[in-house]
């Protein structure tokens, strides 16, 4: 089910009729609509797709609608689903028990139709008013903080420029962290991670992350092992002894910008392949490692492999909310479609600045996750 | 149910999954019931994932979890029947170095 602009309902009755009557004035308003004629069935579509609401007969056969916002009660996925009761009964007792259940309201069926549809439009509007505002308590309280997933700046490389770009999903932070890190004026470290999970609840264990990776760097520096796979190395091992990180897996991938010697030399964690663009002949190759995500095994072995730039190349180290992509309005994962789009992008040596925009336009209507994408130019 | 059980037999236990999007909002419930099927039959378990078109890395991440819980109580998880895209991103992100990947359960079986 792809995101829509629109507010989702599933309507669950088994009177056909209504149901029907209910779909057209839904959809004329714009709603999406999704429908079951039994709670057995609407357990079913949910397994396939949230929606923003439900609205629910009571008297149903098989599963009534208690039994049935009994059963989402019992799934944290499902219970926070504002649910409303729709029936014919006006028995106050079965009212209670209803908003026992924490059913935000009960309408009784005789109700013009426009009349539930403002009620309903009414409810979902405080409901995300209500969200927004939590979602902005917690923004405040990771500002006051100080603690930041993502940098403000880019450092100055000499001979390199590093740019960045970044979309959280639904701006709300996420999984995806970056960080830049310039050692001394020789060694810069370029880090992309994504946490597998989503919201907060990977924004969370982001910093967790980068604690780590910061630390390992600053303490590789300060011990002269550069080597970024044996900094992958020794964070792995450090989150698969961590109590609260080692169920929580990452993708890294981890690049040394060397100026004095003019390499880069990258590791990765489970990461999407890189592109490397080579100006000369303005292509587009793929630069894999092949490492294991964070977190999934102590003692994985990280390999590295020596990259080098020439003036006007390019490199692209990006996350996978970058890669989903539509088809026939579903959601698909495609590596091969983005490079094919990225490539006629670059073409004649067209800079990353002029085109980074553009990248998240692709497909605007499927965007899932956060997206992230970093861009090492070879200035001279 | 998001996982049915089709057969089990002495050797493995074959699931199969019901749901065609993979993501956050079935992960956590997808990882519970597979690692309760874990527990329960002790024993290899072949997942069919030919219903999900799509996966996101929330639930990439609840799946890689209960094959470290099976792999925990020494069990294992085999897949079989992932969609090319899937298949792909597996690839991409080398999880088929740490997943067993058959295109069929009867391949899966004779190993």
């Amino acid at each position: 089910m792809i995101p829509a602009k629109e507010n989702k309902i599933l309507l669950v009755d088994d009177n056909l009729l209504f149901l029907n009557i209910m779909v057209q004035a839904f959809k004329k308003t714009g709603w999406e609509c999704h429908t079951a004629s039994s709670a057995a069935l609407a357990l079913d579509k949910l397994k396939v797709g949230v929606p923003d609401i439900i609205l629910s007969d009571y008297d149903m056969p098989g599963m009534n609608g208690i039994e049935f916002r009994q059963s989402l009660m019992k799934l944290d996925e499902w219970k926070d689903i504002p649910f409303v009761f729709l029936t014919s009964l006006s028995d106050k007792e079965t009212i209670e028990q209803g908003l026992d259940l924490q059913a935000i309201d009960f309408i009784i069926k005789d109700t013009p139709i426009n009349v539930i549809i403002s009620k309903l439009n009414n409810i979902l509007l405080t409901v995300n008013k209500q969200r927004e505002l939590s979602t902005i308590e917690v923004q405040n309280a990771a500002k006051a903080l100080n603690i930041k997933s993502i940098p403000q700046k880019t450092p100055q490389i000499n001979g390199y420029k590093v740019d960045f770009c970044h979309h959280s999903y639904h701006d709300i932070p996420g999984g995806d962290f970056i960080d830049l890190i310039q050692v001394n004026e020789r060694f810069t470290y370029i880090v992309l991670g994504d946490i597998m999970g989503k919201k907060w609840m990977a924004w969370y264990f982001t910093f967790g992350y980068l604690s780590y990776i910061r630390s390992a760097v600053r303490f590789a520096a300060l011990s002269n092992d550069f080597s970024p796979a044996s900094i992958l190395n020794k964070v792995n091992n450090i989150i698969c002894l961590d109590d609260i990180l080692q169920d929580i897996l990452s993708s890294l991938s981890l690049l040394m910008i060397d100026t004095q010697e003019g390499i880069i030399i990258y590791s990765g964690a489970g990461d999407l392949p890189l592109l490397h663009y080579t100006a000369e002949d303005d292509k587009l190759t793929e630069v894999k490692a092949d490492g294991l995500l964070l977190g999934m095994f102590a003692d994985t072995f990280y390999n590295e492999e020596k990259i080098t730039l020439n003036k006007n190349d390019q490199l692209f180290i990006f996350t996978d909310g970058m890669i989903d992509a539509a088809d026939n309005g579903n959601i698909k994962t495609d590596y091969q479609g983005f490079k094919q789009k990225l490539a006629p992008l670059l073409a004649n040596g067209t800079k990353f600045g002029d085109i980074k925009e553009r990248l998240f336009d692709m497909n605007p209507d499927i965007v899932v996750d956060d997206q992230s994408i970093i861009n090492i130019t070879k200035t001279s | 149910m998001m996982i049915s059980i089709e057969t089990d037999t002495e050797g493995y236990v074959s699931l199969k999954t019901t749901i065609n999007e993979a993501n956050l909002n079935n992960s956590e419930k997808f990882k519970a019931e597979l690692t309760t099927l874990l527990d329960q039959y002790h024993k290899k378990a072949v997942l069919d994932m030919s219903s999900i078109g799509y996966m996101d890395s929330s639930f990439l991440g609840a799946l890689v979890s209960s094959l470290k819980h099976a792999i925990a109580i020494k069990t294992d998880i085999l897949l079989v029947g992932l969609r090319p895209d899937i298949h792909n991103l597996f690839t991409l992100i080398r999880l088929d170095k740490v997943f067993k990947i058959y295109k069929t359960l009867n391949e899966a079986v004779a190993g």
